[in-house]
């Protein structure tokens, strides 16, 4: 089995996730998207690193892991604080930091 | 004694340092403590540096970025001798001031350390001997002010700011690319250089100055500031704070003026004599400008900054007859201004404390009262202003004149009837604020002795340098022959190859 | 006392009583400034006697004496001594400035003895004496630039010295702009001198004049003309005489210093020092006289129409200084200098009896308001006689005699210079009408109420407040403004030299020196006192020195005494037998009275051809230069560039996350899309 069906399958997943980012407005559904790009990146890496034979790939998709994990904390803490303070949970309506 | 220009340059940001930790009051003091250790030093240097010996001397010379050709390199000359005391009394005076007059002004600490970068940039820029050097300190000497305006400033000082930075900000980026250009070109096999004596050896070609002088005139043009690059002027003016103004008008504006003595003649002669003209021009515009603005405005800030457009006028017309006369006349001057505008700074804050406030010679008027020393001190700075015979500015003004004559007659008839405005509007503003019937909200009182600390010592000065100008001239004789030599002898190139040229045609 | 010595002394003792006086201050009472102002002119006048005797002890052809303190500047070529030139014609100057200062100070002492502002004023009056003389005895162009300033900065503190008045702060900058416009001119004429020559000391001047130039070379005639400008607006010859009249805002013993000794004799004496220039560009000469001439001839006819006593003393002033640059600029140099020392003894004591006048009169200054005083005030009236027949050149007196010798010598040189010699004796009978004028209407005629009061109390008359006499209609106090008396003025107490020692001490040597000075040059050759002494001086001239034509100097001394007596009958009639007669005159020659009292419209010609024009380029760089150019072009421009960038760059900053991932994403796709184009 060649490399090319896992890269076919990361980039649709990718593509995926980045339209859903692009197109949804609710913060969680950017989050959960955004999830779906990283996991598509991990999966190229860890395909290339079969490719290769060497474990370089799946040490990176590890590192990607982690650093997801810290994303998705602060993400879901800025979407608790929305709440809390009762802010619209709308990405187009929150611009404060519009020049 | 051996002294060491790197302790006198660094010295005041030291001091600097050490007031920003200090507590409270006694920031003002360890300021001005600085102010007086590096002044006493600047007059040990003068009574220590050889006048029969002339050239550099005190040589400190590093080589400091090797792969660029930099050199932290300082040297005190003919040129900067007397200039860097003058600098020294200025900041001294102005410490004095802030610590007697504005005893509970905001920060006290960073205020002091601000005053003392810019001391340490100023006194950079006047000792490096090294053209990265000379622009790194040149353009370092804007940051300072523009905290201190920003904080302490007046009412309108965000926009005064944002003025003042673009304009510096422009003429400090050409002068930048020029000097990076300037050291790329000369650069001897791949080996650049950035010492100053090492770019006069091997001037850049003909065509390559010019536009390199051009960058570099119009950063000196835009800091003096001079007509029409003056707009930054009336609002910066407006708006700083009175000690930090004296500074301002009385050093920063002589720093360009060196500059073009320093930098800008030995090391593109062609482009000077080229731009000669342009540059005269653009002197003599400044005179009568700034003349007929100074007796246009009513604000006494502005007849000063004004009036400094016009005297700065005077200096750059003095350096560009390319006449040795002419340029010891505009150090002499340079020197001379430097004190006497600075001390006016500070008589108009005195005349503002007797008149309500206000700084509009519309409200004050017969503060004369009641003030028969304060009106005698002010009326013998007016003279000085004006050029008065008798005053080292009349002496200046005399040899640049001089000068000028020798090589451009009609410039120096035109430049003359700017003398004749200089009475006017000095005298205006003397008589309008100190005689007729006292205004409105002006209430009268004599020097305090608060006061007479600031301004009695540069009135002394101010005398003394009416009385013997040769203090000034004479290391200025052999600095200004250095400087002019090469650009004396590309005019006389330039005249015989026009000769014959001439000749040929016939 | 070696001679250089003495001469610094001259220079030291006045100096130092500025600075004890300015540095003491408040903490001296009036009577010791006064007294310590007096003494340093005194003890300054006192070494000036010295240098004479030790000038004359010298053989005649040795008689210039130089020294010099220290270097001014000596730079790049350029030398400037501090240094001193004695010789007979500036010891003559520094006699009569110090002598006739002396006076003057000795009667400031007693007619400002009220005035609040007393100590300052005499530090202003020493320093004036000191500039002065500094420019006499200046041994280089540059030092005498020096004095020269200074004597126009000293004029002006003391035409403002009363501050408050709008009038006088307005007539001080006056007199200083012209004078500061003298000065540059002068500065301008030095360089030029300079340029060719490379020196400004006097005794290389005179000696390489006349290798460096050719014979009224123009470069030399243009800086000569320079000069001229320079002496013309210290001496207030036409056109920059304006701020002479207005000088009368000062104290009246600062308008006896300005007219007599200090000041405007300084062009006289300037042209005198750079005879040997002057004589090498004869052009230049010639204008100096003929300005000289049109100026006595103007400023008499502006003489015989002002109302205001102090501006008729004036106006004669301008006229008698138009005789002496004519003279001097003519090379009638003994008749220059000689009608320079008569004049500043008559101008001095008419001056001080005007002062007495005016303070009886409670500082109403008005001709029209004055009458018969002759009883009231019999020294003064006395004085002013005496003052009188020398200014009007009555047979005898010393004006007489100094006026006849400088037309003498005008006269003798022939030529063209005859029209000089003409319009000389038409001025003397313009002097004639305007001094009498006076005269007769203040003293003679029915007492006016000051006179009265006077005359029956012993005291001086008052107004119930004082008022501005320079505003306002000047015959009538009530419409003037009210006057400031804070700041000063002769107080509660005028003044009149009656009642007060110190005035009438001055005046009465005055009025001697007036009435016999002439007896140091007498016609004929009869005593030639003063054309020996001022010989050596003008031994290098290469005109006639002092000529002998005795049928031409009798002819002068009988027209002048024909011109004397026939128009003072004239001036009798006219304001005494026939009171009214004057008014009908005035009538039939109405435009004349019309040019002669708006005073040849030269004040309105100064205002539109250059303070007009100045103050609106001024007004026009403000309003609009400044906004539009400035402001508009350089600052708008370059802050408008500024912020349509970030203008640009502030739209992509919408706050939507969304677009944000949106360009990024998109940026992303086109750089992949390069790679793959690439690739294939």
């Amino acid at each position: 089995m060649t490399i090319n069906w896992y890269l076919i399958v990361s980039a649709m997943i990718f593509t995926i996730g980045a339209g859903g980012v692009l197109i949804r407005r609710n913060p969680l559904v950017i989050l959960l998207c955004l999830e779906l790009m990283l996991n598509a990146g991990n999966l190229a890496l860890i395909g290339f690193s079969r490719m290769w034979g060497n474990g370089d790939g799946q040490i990176f998709a590890l590192v990607v892991l982690v650093v997801a994990a810290c994303e998705v904390a602060i993400g879901l803490g800025i979407i608790v604080a929305l709440y809390r303070r009762r802010l619209p949970v709308d990405v187009d309506e929150l611009i404060e930091l519009r020049g | 004694m051996t002294i060491h220009l790197s302790i006198i340059l660094w010295l005041p940001l030291a001091f600097g340092l050490v007031a920003l930790v200090a507590p409270g009051r006694l920031a003002r003091w360890i300021s001005l403590l600085g102010a007086l250790l590096v002044l006493a030093y600047t007059i040990t240097l003068l009574a220590d540096y050889d006048h029969a010996a002339g050239g550099l001397q005190y040589v400190t010379d590093v080589l400091w970025i090797r792969s660029l050709g930099i050199h932290y390199a300082l040297a005190v000359s003919g040129l900067n001798l007397v200039l860097l005391a003058t600098t020294s009394v200025v900041f001294t005076a102005s410490a004095i001031w802030s610590l007697v007059a504005q005893p509970d002004g905001l920060r006290p600490g960073l205020y002091a350390l601000l005053m003392g970068l810019a001391q340490s940039a100023v006194l950079g820029a006047f000792m490096a001997q090294d053209l990265a050097l000379f622009v790194i300190f040149f353009d370092l000497m804007l940051v300072p002010f523009y905290f201190l305006i920003v904080i302490w400033g007046g009412p309108d000082r965000t926009s005064a700011v944002l003025r003042l930075f673009l304009y510096t900000l422009v003429g400090s980026l050409l002068m930048l690319v020029g000097a990076i250009t300037t050291g790329v070109l000369a650069a001897h096999d791949g080996e650049p250089s950035f010492l100053l004596a090492d770019l006069a050896k091997t001037p850049l070609g003909s065509s390559a100055q010019g536009w390199i002088f051009l960058g570099f005139a119009l950063a000196f043009l835009i800091k003096m500031p001079a007509f029409p690059f003056h707009g930054w002027m009336p609002g910066g003016y407006s708006n700083m704070p009175i000690a930090v103004l004296a500074v301002f008008t009385a050093i920063l504006s002589k720093v360009a003026a060196y500059g073009f003595l320093q930098i800008a003649l030995p090391l593109f002669p062609d482009a000077a004599v080229r731009y000669q003209e342009l540059i005269m021009i653009v002197a003599v515009a400044s005179i009568l400008y700034g003349s007929a603005m100074a007796f246009t405005v009513t604000s006494a800030r502005l007849i000063l900054g004004y009036s400094s457009i016009a005297q700065l006028g005077f200096i750059v017309l003095g350096i560009f007859a390319f006449d040795n006369r002419g340029a010891d006349g505009a150090l002499l001057q340079a020197t001379n201004h430097a004190i006497v505008a600075g001390a006016l700074i500070f008589v108009v804050a005195m005349l503002a404390a007797r008149s309500g406030g206000s700084e509009e010679i519309t409200d004050m008027g017969g503060i004369a009262k009641g003030a028969p020393a304060f009106a005698a001190v002010f009326l013998v700075l007016s003279f000085a202003l004006l050029a008065m015979p008798g005053t080292a500015n009349f002496i200046a003004e005399f040899m640049i004149l001089l000068g000028t004559f020798e090589s451009k007659l009609v410039y120096a008839l035109i430049a003359s009837i700017g003398v004749a405005l200089a009475a006017f509007y000095a005298l205006r503003l003397y008589v309008t604020s100190m005689h007729h019937r006292v205004g409105a909200k002006v209430k009268s009182f004599e020097l305090t002795g608060r006061e007479a600390l600031v301004i009695v010592p540069l009135l002394l000065i101010v005398i003394a340098l009416a009385i013997f100008p040769q203090f000034s001239l004479s290391p200025a004789e052999d600095g200004t022959s250095q400087a002019l030599r090469a650009t004396q002898q590309a005019q006389s190139a330039q005249t015989l190859a026009a000769a014959r040229a001439d000749r040929g045609t016939r | 006392m070696s001679l250089p010595l003495s001469a610094w002394l001259v220079l030291a003792f006045p100096l130092a009583g500025t600075l004890t006086i300015a540095l003491l201050g408040k903490k001296l009472s009036p009577r010791a400034a006064g007294t310590i102002g007096t003494a340093a002119i005194g003890i300054a006048f006192i070494f000036a006697v010295i240098t004479l005797v030790k000038l004359q002890q010298l053989p005649v052809d040795q008689r210039v004496v130089t020294s010099s303190l220290a270097d001014l500047i000596n730079v790049a070529g350029l030398k400037v001594q501090l240094g001193i030139y004695v010789d007979p014609l500036s010891t003559f100057m520094i006699l009569i400035v110090a002598g006739v200062s002396t006076l003057i100070h000795l009667y400031s002492a007693g007619y400002m003895q009220t005035d609040q502002g007393y100590v300052r004023y005499f530090a202003y009056l020493n320093f004036f004496v000191f500039s002065m003389l500094l420019l006499v005895l200046a041994g280089n162009l540059v030092l005498l630039i020096v004095g020269w300033a200074f004597v126009g900065a000293a004029s002006y503190m003391l035409i403002s010295y009363w501050y408050r008045r709008d009038t006088a702060a307005a007539a001080g900058i006056k007199a200083f702009v012209i004078n500061v416009i003298g000065d540059i001119s002068l500065v301008l004429g030095t360089l030029f001198i300079f340029k060719t020559m490379g020196v400004v000391d006097y005794t290389q001047l005179f000696a390489g004049v006349h290798s460096a130039f050719a014979k009224d070379e123009p470069e030399l005639v243009i800086g000569m003309l320079l000069i001229l400008v320079g002496a013309f607006a210290k001496s207030a010859q036409i056109p920059f005489h304006t701020w002479l009249p207005d000088a009368m805002e000062g104290p009246t013993p600062v308008s006896a210093l300005i007219h007599a000794a200090t000041m405007v004799t300084a062009g006289v004496y300037l042209i005198g020092r750079l005879h040997t220039l002057f004589e090498w560009a004869p052009t230049a000469a010639a204008v100096g006289a003929i300005v000289g001439a049109l100026t006595l001839l103007i400023a008499g006819s502006i003489g015989l129409v002002m109302t205001d006593l102090k501006r008729v003393i004036a106006y004669s002033t301008m006229s008698q200084i138009g005789y002496m640059i004519m003279g001097v600029s003519a090379a009638a140099y003994v008749g220059g200098f000689f009608h320079l020392m008569t004049h500043a003894f008559f101008k001095a004591l008419l001056f001080m009896a005007a002062g007495s006048i005016i303070s009886a009169m409670a500082g109403n200054q008005s001709l029209n308001n004055m009458s018969g005083f002759r009883k009231a005030m019999p020294f003064t009236f006395a004085c002013f006689l005496a003052g009188g027949f020398a200014l009007s050149a009555f047979p005898l007196f010393s004006g007489f005699f100094s006026k006849d010798t400088l037309l003498f010598e005008v006269g003798a040189r022939g030529g063209w210079y005859m029209a000089l010699y003409v319009a000389g004796y038409i001025g003397a009978a313009f002097t004639v009408l305007y001094t009498w004028r006076m005269i007769f209407r203040a003293f003679w005629g029915k007492p006016c109420e000051q006179a009265t009061v006077l005359e029956q109390t012993g005291h001086s008359f008052h107004y119930p407040e004082h008022t501005n006499p320079h505003t306002g209609n000047e015959d009538d106090p009530s419409t003037q403004e009210v006057e400031d008396t804070e700041v000063g003025f002769p107080g509660a107490v005028h003044k009149i030299a009656e009642q007060t020692w110190q005035m009438r001490a001055a005046m009465i040597p005055l009025a001697v020196l007036a009435v016999i000075a002439g007896v140091v040059q007498l016609p004929f050759g009869l005593t030639n006192v003063l054309s020996d002494f001022l010989q050596p001086t003008f031994a290098d001239t290469i005109v006639a020195y002092h000529p002998k034509n005795p049928g031409l100097e009798t002819f002068g001394l009988i027209l002048s005494s024909v011109i004397v007596f026939v128009f003072l009958t004239a001036a009798y009639i006219v304001w005494v037998r026939r009171p009214g007669s004057s008014s009908a005159i005035q009538a039939r020659l109405q435009p004349l009275h019309t040019l002669f009292a708006n005073k040849w419209y030269f004040d309105d010609l100064n205002s539109a051809l250059i303070v007009r024009p100045v103050v609106w380029i001024g007004r026009w760089a403000k309003d609009s230069f400044e906004r539009i150019v400035v402001y508009g072009a350089f600052i708008g421009g370059t802050s408008g560039l500024v912020k349509a960038g970030s203008a640009a760059v502030r739209a992509i900053q919408n706050g939507l996350l969304r677009s944000y991932v949106a360009v990024v994403v998109g940026g992303l796709s086109v750089v992949l899309l390069y790679f793959l184009v690439r690739g294939l």
